[in-house]
Formats: C-alpha cells, sequence, structure tokens
C-alpha cells in the first residue's frame, strides 16, 4: 500500500510545482568559487537555498536579534572591514568588553572549528547560539528569551513569508532552529577568492607586483638576505587555500582543527596568559593549552587591524616585527614577561625569530595586501538589508 | 501556564501511581521527591540567607536548577534497578533525563513553573537506596539544542560554548556581572569538523550521587546551597575570573565548590559529594 501513496504525493508535488508560479520553486544553490578552491561542507541537514541564505541575511543584521533590540551580528562584523569591527576588543549590546576580538565571519564556511580557541565547536549553525544566548560574556544577550525572538519574528512584516520560503517543508517554519540554520547558511556563502593573490593562483601573472611576488616567495619558505631557508615560516600555520590550516571543506575526511601558542604572553614559569584570554587552557584545563589559538586565516587581513585574539597588536608590521623577535617582550605591568624566553614551555616550535631586512618586510606587507579581496567589502550579496 | 497545567497532570498522574500499584504486571509507579534547601530552610526564589561559606556570607538566591539522570533504586536483593522514567504528559522528563526546577521566574533569566519530582515506574518491590547522577547524558548533552524537545530547550539551560548544557545553575542577584552565579556543564570537550558532532568532553562534570537507606515513599532528597558552597570564601573572587564559579579549570573559585560536588579539580581528585543528602 505504502509505496502508491508515496508516489502519488511525489505526483501532487510535481504537479502544484508546474502549476504556481516559478518564485515557489526552490532554486538551486550555485556556488560561484574559482577552480582554485574547494566547496564548504554543508550538514546535510540543512542544504543550501537562495531563499534561505536571503533570510539569512536579514537576520544577520536585524537588531531584533538583540534582547534590547541595540545590536545584530553585523555590529561586530561590518562588512567594509571584512566583517571585523576594528576594535580590540568587542563590544556586547549591554557594553560588557568581550575579551576577544572580533574574528572575520568571511569564508568562516571552512573553519574547522569556529572563534579563537574552541574545539567544541565546529559547525556554525551550532556557534550562532553562543552569541544570541551566551551570559558570560553577553553578547546580544537573548538568554531566556527564546519566545520573544520568536513572537518578534512572527510579528515582523516581512519574515513570515521569508521563514516558509526557506524552509517550506516545516509546519512552523519561524523555530529557533530555523533562525541558526538561515544565519549559518548566510555566512557559509559569504566567501572571499577575489584577492589579487587569487588571480595569481589561477594563473594571471600580471597580478601581482615584483614587490608583492617577492613577499609571497619570502611567505612560503623562501630563504631571506640572511641566507635562512624559510626563514619566516609563515605557512607552516597560515598556508592552505584558506591561508590558515585550520580548515576544512566538503571534501575533507580528516579533522584538522588545531590551536598554537605564538609567544605572546610568558607571566609565569607555566607560560601563562592573562586571565580570560588563556586560550584551549580556558576548556581543557591543561597546562599545555595555554595561550593556544588557532590561526587565523590571513585573507583580508589588512583590513581587520588591529590583531591577536586580544588585538593587542595594532598594525600589522609590529606583527611582523613580533615575529621576527620570536616572541613578544612586555617589560612591566600587570602583563610583564618576555614571550620569547625559555622557559616559555607551550610555545610553538616554529617561532624561533628570524632577521628581517626592510626591503623584506616591505615586501611581506606587501603580499599581505595583496591577500585582500576587495570584491567582499562591498558585495551588495553579503550587504546590510536594513541599511538607510 | 501551559507547563503548569502539564505539570499538574504529572503529579497527578506520580501520586496516584503511588497509592496503587496499578502500573502494569510486575511494576510499580514511583515518585522520587526532591527540595532545595539552603541549610535548614526552604529555598525560595529571591530570598536571602545568611552564614554562606567560609566567611559566613549573605547572599540573595535567585537561580536553583539542575538536570538529573540515571537513577536506580536499590531492591531488597541489595541490588541497583534502573527507574524507567515517564516520559508521557510531562514538560521535565525526557529519555532518562529529569530537569529539577526551584526557581519561580523571580528574574528575568527564569520561568513560573518548577518541578520537584521524578515519577517512574520501577519492578514491583521494596526499596532502599538511590543513587543517580546531575547532569545531562553525553548522547543529549551534545544533539542540537535548537531542535531539542523540553526540559531540554531552555536557552538559559544551554552551554552552548562547550556545546552543551548547563547541569546545574544557581544564580544570585539579578543576572549582573558582580552577582555570584554557578554554572556546571562538561568543559574540554572536543568537535570533530568532519562530522559535526562532538566526540569526547576532558571534564564531564557529572556528579555521581549515593544515597543508601533511602526510601522513596518517606524520605526527600535535598540540595542543599549551603553545603555547596561550605568552604568557600563568597565574599572574595579570583580576579578576573567570573563571580563565583563557571567551571572555568583556572577559576580557583571553583575548588571548594568542585569537591563539595565530589568532582576533580586541578589537583585534587574525585571525592564523594556533599551537596545532596536525604531528608
Amino acid at each position: 500500500m505504502k509505496p502508491p501513496i508515496h508516489i502519488l504525493s511525489l505526483l501532487l508535488l510535481v504537479a502544484g510545482c508546474g502549476d504556481s508560479d516559478a518564485a515557489s520553486v526552490p532554486q538551486e544553490w550555485v556556488w560561484d568559487l574559482p577552480d582554485t578552491v574547494p566547496e564548504p561542507r554543508v550538514p546535510e541537514d540543512n542544504p543550501m537555498t537562495v531563499a534561505k541564505v536571503e533570510l539569512g541575511r536579514f537576520l544577520f543584521y536585524d537588531t531584533q536579534l538583540s534582547a534590547n533590540e541595540t545590536q545584530s551580528c553585523g555590529s561586530c562584523h561590518l562588512q567594509e572591514l571584512a566583517f571585523t569591527d576594528g576594535l580590540a576588543q568587542a563590544e556586547g549590546s549591554t557594553g560588557q568588553i568581550h575579551p576577544r576580538s572580533s574574528m572575520s565571519i568571511a569564508n568562516s564556511g571552512y573553519a574547522a572549528s569556529l572563534t579563537w580557541a574552541n574545539a567544541a565547536v565546529v559547525r556554525l549553525e551550532n556557534q550562532a547560539l553562543v552569541p544570541m544566548f551566551g551570559e558570560d560574556p553577553v553578547e546580544l544577550g537573548m538568554a531566556n528569551m527564546e519566545d520573544e525572538l520568536l513572537r518578534r519574528m512572527r510579528d515582523d512584516e516581512n519574515y513570515p513569508a521569508m521563514f516558509a520560503a526557506a524552509f517550506p517543508d516545516k509546519m512552523e517554519p519561524v523555530n529557533l532552529d530555523s533562525i541558526t540554520k538561515a544565519i549559518a547558511a548566510f555566512q557559509r556563502q559569504v566567501t572571499s577568492f577575489g584577492s589579487k593573490v587569487d588571480r595569481w593562483q589561477q594563473g594571471d601573472r600580471t597580478a601581482l607586483t615584483e614587490s608583492e611576488q617577492r613577499g609571497m616567495a619570502l611567505f612560503f619558505g623562501g630563504t631571506n638576505a640572511a641566507g635562512v631557508e624559510d626563514a619566516f615560516e609563515c605557512f607552516h600555520c597560515h598556508g592552505g587555500f584558506l591561508f590558515s590550516q585550520s580548515s576544512d571543506d566538503a571534501g575533507q575526511v580528516f579533522d584538522q582543527k588545531f590551536f598554537m601558542n605564538n609567544g605572546l604572553y610568558n607571566l609565569d614559569s607555566d607560560g601563562s596568559y592573562p586571565a580570560l584570554n588563556e586560550g584551549l587552557f580556558e576548556t581543557t584545563g591543561e597546562l599545555v593549552d595555554k595561550g593556544r589559538f588557532k590561526p587565523p586565516s590571513l585573507r583580508n587581513i589588512a583590513v581587520t587591524e588591529p590583531y591577536m585574539h586580544d588585538g593587542s597588536i595594532k598594525t600589522l608590521e609590529e606583527v611582523l616585527d613580533h615575529y621576527a623577535r620570536g616572541g613578544r617582550l612586555i617589560e612591566s605591568g600587570p602583563n610583564a614577561g618576555d614571550g620569547k624566553d625559555n622557559p616559555n614551555p607551550n610555545k610553538s616550535a616554529l617561532l624561533n625569530g628570524f632577521v628581517m631586512t626592510e626591503q623584506e618586510k616591505q615586501d611581506l606587507l606587501a603580499f599581505l595586501g595583496a591577500l585582500t579581496d576587495e570584491t567582499l567589502l562591498d558585495n551588495p550579496a553579503y550587504s546590510d538589508p536594513f541599511a538607510k | 501556564m501551559k507547563k503548569l497545567t502539564i505539570l499538574g497532570v504529572a503529579l497527578a498522574l506520580g501520586s496516584l501511581g503511588c497509592d496503587s500499584s496499578s502500573g502494569g504486571a510486575g511494576s510499580q509507579a514511583v515518585t522520587i521527591q526532591f527540595a532545595a534547601k539552603v541549610s535548614t530552610d526552604d529555598f525560595v526564589c529571591g530570598d536571602t540567607y545568611d552564614n554562606l561559606g567560609a566567611n559566613d556570607t549573605s547572599m540573595q538566591v535567585s537561580d536553583f536548577r539542575f538536570y538529573v539522570h540515571d537513577l536506580e533504586l536499590k531492591n531488597a536483593d541489595g541490588d541497583y534497578v534502573a527507574v524507567a522514567i515517564d516520559t508521557e504528559d510531562t514538560v521535565w522528563q525526557l529519555e532518562n533525563v529529569v530537569l529539577l526546577d526551584f526557581e519561580d521566574g523571580c528574574t528575568d533569566l527564569g520561568n513560573e513553573p518548577m518541578n520537584t519530582v521524578v515519577t517512574g515506574t520501577v519492578p514491583e518491590g521494596t526499596y532502599d537506596g538511590l543513587r543517580f547522577k546531575m547532569g545531562v547524558p553525553f548522547e543529549i548533552n551534545h544533539e542540537n539544542p535548537a531542535t531539542a524537545p523540553p526540559p531540554m530547550n531552555l536557552t538559559s539551560m544551554q552551554w552552548n560554548w562547550q556545546g552543551g548544557y548547563k547541569f546545574l545553575r544557581i544564580d544570585s542577584g539579578t543576572f549582573s556581572m558582580t552577582d555570584w552565579r554557578m554554572h556546571l556543564g562538561s568543559t574540554g570537550c572536543d568537535g570533530d569538523p568532519v562530522s559535526g558532532g562532538t566526540t569526547a568532553c576532558g571534564s564531564p562534570n557529572r556528579v555521581d550521587v549515593d544515597l543508601a537507606a533511602f526510601d522513596p515513599a518517606a524520605d526527600t532528597v535535598v540540595a542543599d546551597f549551603a553545603a555547596l558552597v561550605d568552604g568557600s570564601d563568597l565574599d572574595v573572587n579570583q580576579p578576573e575570573t567570573p563571580v563565583g564559579c563557571m567551571a572555568g579549570p583556572m577559576d580557583g573559585d571553583c575548588g571548594p565548590l568542585f569537591e563539595n560536588l565530589g568532582l576533580a579539580f586541578g589537583e585534587s581528585p574525585a571525592v564523594t559529594q556533599s551537596f545532596f543528602s536525604i531528608e
């Protein structure tokens, strides 16, 4: 008995599609990516659709997602700053200062783990719950307000139809799961592979200047003026299509998330970092995890200052100086300590310091600047639909 | 209101079941009573209690919720048998997990309905001993909270930064960063970007509770806040850590609290918990 019913319902479905206008047919999602880049992993229970991404774009930029309706996701992830906020440390909707600096959401669909130092959060859908409902620190401040959030969505003049279009199989499409799935789908398609370096990698030998090419060679293990092979060791943590080794994609079969200590702090014999910013240690409690953070993608890095998990280095030039020294010296104050010195038990073995001429520094800066994808910064598909 | 109504039905069913042995051939209904106390006083949401911790601190307490699972009663042969949790007509019980909720919505992060019982069935017999775990079992803890049914769908009990739930939530004050709070959940969890799931947690932080000589017909399981904070310097907070304890391994303020829960913390090994007792 069952198969005929099944077939019948399928026939009805097909007939329904043919009879209705084209707008009601879910449009198949097509990734617009260069050949040099894999597709991101899409969870089976959250397939991409045009309607879902559009809903996600509205939700991402909607201040109704904060308790006091002052902030949206986009308040800390500004498109013109490659979806960062220019602050050393983010500020939540109630004014609480976050210990960490806002990360770019561009290419976040490829992150092996999300945020700076959290091995547990590996899906954008789950990550969205943290800023919405987290209590320490408060970001959007919606804890215990899930019913109010859904009421706002249902009372909105646009959302009910948008949720229905994005989740056509759901009897009640306005629910918390739809919200996290739509925001995740939006973020997953905020890809950024339109930099000059991408054009070079696709074969355009005019894409990079001489200086940018020299910087690229040094970045990828070239010998420096002092005669040291792979003096700068950049690509060991910041390699691959993402310019972060901590990457994932649709074809990846291995867990590639990883975390490194880059010698920013060294407060005591355990290599401690300042409180509230101790990296992976905050969740594992393992001393070896003190100061270990995810190497972020370097794409668009020139427009996302200040740098590091706590925004404690203002410019890219100073970042290069930090790596040249092989760890940061803080001479006085509560964070005094030498991140370079032994014993710094957790510092990455790749952070050995190097000699860098002024020309080499300028070449590396030029290369890092060539990782900026100008189209990301004003692509209307990623823009704020509420902007006046 | 809907939750309250459903709770009323569940309570009525529970007490009916206790009075008769009509739970089916060879089985009987059982109701395990829980209470939240602060020393000898009943917990009342929003009340202030004195003489807490190592320094006789006074503190207003405004939230008191925890999950329990894997409840077992000891039969006449001395064997522990699982309590089969009722899952019909209840918003408090799911599979083998139950949310016990002693706050009445006295702050914005709470809600009016409360739950003080676990209802289920056990094989017919007499019982004198109870053991259970405080927390959420691994299999449920790391499911998608955005689609979870009650009682796993309360965002105030979700612990999203570790991809799980707060097993225990006790707050003071009205939810400001200067108010003392205790949030316990699994930490050190590891996710797999390929499968999307959580593979394991370094510190599961589930509390083993073993209450010998517990008579389900007469006794109540008491969760005592004063016992939880015994020995804790409540009026002092380790600088630059959350006020109270968010289960962070770097937060020394968690030490005495974890010890009273019987959990290992830092160099301190697991011991027997003293938060729960029989009354």
